[in-house]
């Protein structure tokens, strides 16, 4: 511990804490612009500066590690002085004229700064310079005249996405914020997480949707979770009116406010039509009608089907919903085909080999955090899962290694220092291959002598070269703490051969062991775990009377609406018109993601609360509500005791069920 | 003791600061009861009187030499001047066109504009005011007090024409400090 004194306050903090952040953890507040709590300490702005008592000149607070017998002066006239003079610097640089910025009023931390010192005026006017503005991106603007150089958004750009798109041309007066080597955002690398927009203290750089719309006074603000992948990200919906403003990356959840595109702009950016009132088919005709009549009609025709009816759910359900949604058709129907739509391809695999052992063999997201070497396996994680992307980027300048196996193209190929393609469904092989190539090496973390398939046998039937096939073996053999990764490449496949064998390697190469789990899979839409884990991973194979399908806010898969063509009585559950309602019998319209709040079970077992942010419309009801409903017309009980469901199979990965609201 | 007099002008600005000023509704009688309200442009008396006054405000920023004159003459006539408004202060809207210079400025606005025809020429009458880059006031003359705002506030305008009446000097800070 250090012991330090700051305005005559004794004070005591842990060792390698900045003077700032001394300052923070005991409430005396300093100034800062350019640091941000979540990024690494840069020193850029010298807004925080403080005395240190012998030290010859005023000091940045953020970049100084307070040490033991320190005396800190904050608030003296000379630092006052100084903070004017450092804000008046930051205003003559560019075009700081507040009426017409975006941000002025409350959320601009540079005018929130001059207002702390007092500033009724700038000492030095404006230099009159243009820079450039660019306005090519489709979600937010760069307006490099708001810029004051703190370069959050760098940082935020490979710190939290790992892109390293953002750098600076130009120096001094003259620098400028630019994408690539000066190319237009929208042309260049930009993934459009938008963390730089979250980061920006000023108007350099705006939402394009939010902008106008009010500032963080006029909103209100909902924790809740992104159900756009199972990596269950924590985000903050913003709105105003019942409208969802913007969404913004959680601090404070394991995502630490980092987000994708999906999450942040494509949720909101929905072009389908919403579904407001129960509609029936009569005389061949989809037509309006009531929640009563719509329920009578629906147990008219279900109840002489019972035990013919198929059931599918959507993996972006509630965990409470999708548990409902069980009772009723296993528990209460005895349906024997009851499924989600995701049919358990991201799933069953894993599950069944992790049910037939009882062992929770995957590990958590953390552990990419620490990988000094990943094997990435059948999973393109830029186009489904993206953030856990960030979280393996954002290391390979600390020299985290990649290596991808994927026999189609990949959003990460540029990054891979090895890439292998092998033939499309021959993983079992590569990892065969892997073994026997580990073992060759003697690099083996057990005491494996032999592997299963020799690796000339194994490299033939994957068409990988030996070369290629032992360079990965010495990468993933000689790391600290190597990770596998992998996806829908190894889950959609049918041999629980292609699970041991991926266990053997990550036993080989030390991935996997007693006291760790570097092995993930990523699994496919946000509940996608608890549709496992309540058993809703099965083929759908449609021969039913009826099927009852509770889509919610998803997108039906095509494949999923040919195999529905032809069933005779076809209920929907559904958010949104699609070609599964225009074939529907029957439409039972149901909230949206942001309308209803529920359990998310994440794809490393950590289930949160999703709060709901927005007030559905008059007619439409929430997901759990249609279930309860329907169960009562079916003359079924619901069982709602879903986490006692949840933990009725043994997890492919461990569960933490202490969510974090009731 | 007499009232205190107070004199305003405007200047390049939009008389928007003016308005917020009309704003404070039947304070404004509140003022007139404390202070003595002499030249500005909603009253009779056009200039400050020569013998001085107490308080002088000014609102716009100053753009060319007829500008000029009127900031030296208040500056000139009164013991506190008072900028007023976000032109006044930092140079406000006018203020744009020093990114792209005077002579752009008046292309655009006079000849290249969608809504001239053909016809369109900057003026250059003799008698017209030499244009100049805008200026915040404290750039041309000093400034004892600057109250920022587009437009300020009328609580605000209230509160800093109530101290300067009553001879006190205003503190603009907290919730009576906006740029905006």
């Amino acid at each position: 511990m250090i012991n330090l004194t700051i305005n005559g306050k004794q004070i005591e903090v842990e060792d390698g804490t900045t003077v700032l952040n001394a300052a923070r953890q005991n409430y005396i507040k300093i100034p800062t612009l350019c640091d941000h709590p979540n990024l690494t300490p840069y020193g850029g702005c010298r807004l925080c500066v403080v005395e240190v008592k012998g030290m010859r000149v005023p000091i940045a607070s953020c970049t100084l590690p307070a040490s033991n017998g320190m005396v800190i002066e904050t608030e003296t006239d000379s630092l006052k002085k100084s903070r004017n003079v450092i804000l008046s610097l930051l205003f003559s640089e560019r075009n700081h004229f507040c009426p017409f910025c975006q941000v002025s009023g409350g959320d601009c931390e540079l005018q929130n700064a001059a207002y702390d010192e007092h500033m009724t005026h700038w000492p030095m006017q404006p230099q009159w310079t243009n820079f450039p503005v660019d306005t090519s991106h489709p979600f937010f603007i760069l307006d490099n005249n708001r810029c004051i150089l703190c370069r959050r958004c760098i940082r935020a750009c490979a710190e939290m996405s790992g892109n390293f798109t953002l750098g600076v041309e130009e120096r001094g007066s003259a620098t400028i914020v630019v994408a690539d080597t000066n190319v237009p955002l929208g042309e260049s690398t930009c993934v459009s997480c938008g963390s730089c927009v979250q980061v920006c203290p000023t108007g350099a750089l705006i939402d394009r949707q939010s902008a106008y719309l009010g500032h963080a006074k006029d909103m209100t603000i909902t924790r809740s979770v992104c159900r756009g992948c199972s990596l269950g990200c924590g985000i903050i919906i913003h709105t105003r009116d019942n409208r969802i403003v913007k969404i913004t990356g959680d601090y404070e959840n394991k995502n630490a406010g980092t987000l994708c595109e999906t999450g942040r702009y494509k949720t909101l950016d929905e072009k389908r039509t919403c579904l407001t009132t129960p509609m029936k088919r009569v005389a061949g005709q989809l037509t309006a009608t009531s929640w009563d009549d719509a329920l009578t009609t629906l147990a008219q025709n279900l109840i002489p089907l019972k035990g013919n009816i198929a059931a599918l759910a959507s993996t972006r359900l509630s965990v409470e919903s999708l548990s409902a949604f069980k009772s009723i058709f296993v528990d209460g129907l005895g349906s024997n085909m009851v499924t989600s739509i995701e049919e358990g391809r991201p799933t069953a695999l894993q599950a069944k080999y992790a049910e037939a052992k009882h062992e929770s063999i995957e590990g958590k997201l953390d552990t990419l955090r620490t990988a000094d070497c990943v094997l990435l396996i059948g999973a393109d994680l830029t186009t489904t899962h993206e953030v856990a992307s960030f979280y393996i980027k954002r290391n390979m300048p600390k020299g985290t290694r990649l290596i991808i196996v994927d026999p189609h193209e990949n959003g990460m190929d540029d990054l891979a220092n090895i890439n292998l393609k092998p033939k499309a469904g021959s993983d079992e092989a590569v990892f065969n291959a892997l073994e026997a190539a580990v073992i060759k090496a003697g690099l083996a973390r057990t005491d494996s002598k032999t592997s299963k398939v020799t690796l000339e046998d194994a490299i033939a039937i994957c068409g990988l070269s030996e070369e290629d096939v032992t360079d990965a073996a010495h990468m993933l053999a000689e790391a600290v703490a190597p990770v596998i990764v992998y996806g829908k490449g190894i889950t959609t496949s049918s041999e629980v051969s292609v699970m041991e064998a991926t266990l053997r390697v990550a036993k080989l190469i030390g991935a996997s062991d007693v006291e760790r789990k570097g092995i993930l899979s990523i699994k496919g839409e946000a509940n996608s775990l608890a549709a496992a884990q309540l058993g809703l991973d099965e083929q759908l194979e449609v021969k039913h009377e009826a099927v009852y399908v509770a889509v919610g806010d998803d997108y039906v898969a095509k494949r999923l609406v040919e195999k529905l063509e032809k069933v005779p009585y076809l209920v929907v559950q559904a958010s949104y018109e699609s070609a599964l309602t225009e074939r529907a019998d029957l439409i039972l319209p149901v909230n949206i993601w942001a309308e209803e709040a529920g359990h998310m079970l994440n794809t490393e077992g950590r289930l949160q609360f999703a709060e709901a942010a927005l007030t559905a419309p008059e007619g439409v009801r929430s997901n759990l509500d249609v279930l309860n409903e329907v169960a009562k017309q079916l003359g079924v009980t619901v069982n709602d005791d879903w986490r006692t469901a949840l933990t009725k199979r043994t997890s492919v990965v461990e569960l933490e069920l202490e969510s974090n609201a009731s | 003791m007499t009232k205190p007099k107070i004199s305003s002008d405007w200047m390049a600005g939009c008389s928007g600061c003016h308005m917020s000023l009309l704003d404070i509704d039947e304070r404004l009688l509140e003022i007139a009861e404390l202070a003595d309200i002499r030249a500005t442009p909603i009253t009779d008396l056009k200039e400050p009187d020569e013998s001085g006054v107490d308080v002088g405000i000014l609102e716009g920023g100053i753009n060319n030499s007829s500008n000029e004159e009127v900031a030296h003459r208040m500056r000139s006539r009164c013991k506190v001047l008072v900028a007023f408004g976000d032109c006044a202060v930092f140079g406000g809207v006018p203020a744009l066109r020093n990114m792209c210079g005077t002579q752009a400025a008046l292309q655009r606005a006079y000849v290249d504009i969608e809504s001239n025809d053909a016809s369109g020429k900057i003026p250059n009458d003799p008698e017209l005011a030499l244009m100049s880059n805008m200026r915040a006031i404290h750039e041309v003359v000093d400034v004892d007090l600057h109250v920022p705002g587009c437009p300020p506030d009328p609580d605000v305008i209230y509160y800093v024409l109530k101290e300067l009446a009553q001879g006190r000097m205003p503190e603009i800070k907290d919730e009576n400090l906006h740029w905006h």
